[in-house]
């Protein structure tokens, strides 16, 4: 008697047909939540960390000025002179005048430059600050 | 008869489509930023060349001074940096219901030598002070903690426990 070996009928492919419509999709997701990288950051700077802190609810309003360990300042892609601040950062308030000006500053940075930043930003009226720290856990 | 010519399926070659999506697809992975910004949010205050000096009552003061080796001083008496939200935390609490104009006023000074971690070390306790102070007082009155509260309620507690920081503009260091 010969046996015959039983094999299932179907398909033993994965079927790929509709992956990319899956990837399309992850793809389009991707594409609406991203925000570009617009700069590069030239001075190093290690941030503090801090418990109370708050999630800035839109990326769009926000504008940072950098302050390295060497204590240079940078705003969009150039280090800049603190006198330099206020009509940059002026510039930017009249196009977008709720702007959030979000400070990451070096950690080992002195008080004295913080407040003169601050000056020239309270001249500038950009009022709205926010000193970027990293979570402590 | 003739018999009728198979036309040959024209067809996109689709095979290829998702390589194409997914060097697409790691494009944007690769160029997106994810990290939320963190921080400490505060407002300055409007830029005035005439500065006039308006007394506070001292009660309503809670003045904060960090000297340049990073020593606090809070209304005088020297403490650690931790212990600045459990000191401000009654002290907040104590003046809920009181009206607007009453409300406790944190004052930080600083060195222009001030390391601007201890800075912001000392703005974490505060905030945290009063965040505390935000929750316990949005738990006793609506039994949620106050992140879970609706926008109205919120505006409720923010206007009972308004966040005050004065800043005050650093000494330059005796020389």
């Amino acid at each position: 008697m010969k046996f015959e070996k039983r094999r299932a009928n179907t398909k033993q492919e994965i079927p790929t047909a509709s992956m990319p419509d899956i990837v399309f999709m992850l793809l389009l997701f991707f594409m609406v939540t991203t925000t570009l990288r617009e700069v590069d950051v030239h001075v190093q700077f290690t941030l503090p960390s801090a418990k109370a802190i708050e999630k800035i609810e839109n990326k769009r309003l926000v504008s940072y000025i950098w302050v390295g360990k060497s204590g240079n300042i940078q705003i969009n892609d150039s280090i800049v002179k603190l006198k330099d601040i206020e009509p940059i950062m002026y510039a930017k308030r009249k196009a977008l005048p709720n702007v959030i000006v979000s400070l990451r500053i070096d950690k080992n940075t002195d008080m004295g430059q913080v407040t003169d930043i601050q000056q020239e930003l309270r001249k500038a009226s950009c009022l709205r600050i926010n000193y970027s720290t990293n979570v402590k856990l | 008869m003739i018999k009728k010519k198979k036309i040959a399926e024209a067809s996109i070659p689709t095979s290829s489509m998702a390589d194409i999506a997914f060097l697409l697809l790691l494009f944007f992975l690769v160029a997106t930023t994810i990290d939320v910004d963190t921080g400490i949010g505060l407002t300055l205050p409007e830029y005035v060349t005439d500065i006039k000096n308006v007394k506070v009552p001292k009660d309503r003061m809670a003045a904060i001074l960090i000297n340049e080796n990073g020593d606090v001083l809070l209304d005088e008496k020297p403490i650690p940096i931790i212990q600045i939200k459990n000191q401000l935390k009654p002290r907040i609490i104590s003046k809920i219901d009181l009206p607007n104009d009453k409300k406790l006023i944190v004052s930080v000074k600083t060195d222009r030598k001030t390391n601007y971690n201890v800075y912001i070390q000392a703005l974490d306790q505060i905030k945290q002070a009063y965040f505390e102070v935000r929750d316990e007082y949005s738990y006793s009155h609506y039994g949620k903690k106050y992140g879970d509260l609706g926008s109205d309620e919120q505006t409720v507690v923010k206007d009972k426990v308004p966040i005050i920081i004065s800043l005050a503009e650093p000494e330059s260091i005796k020389k």
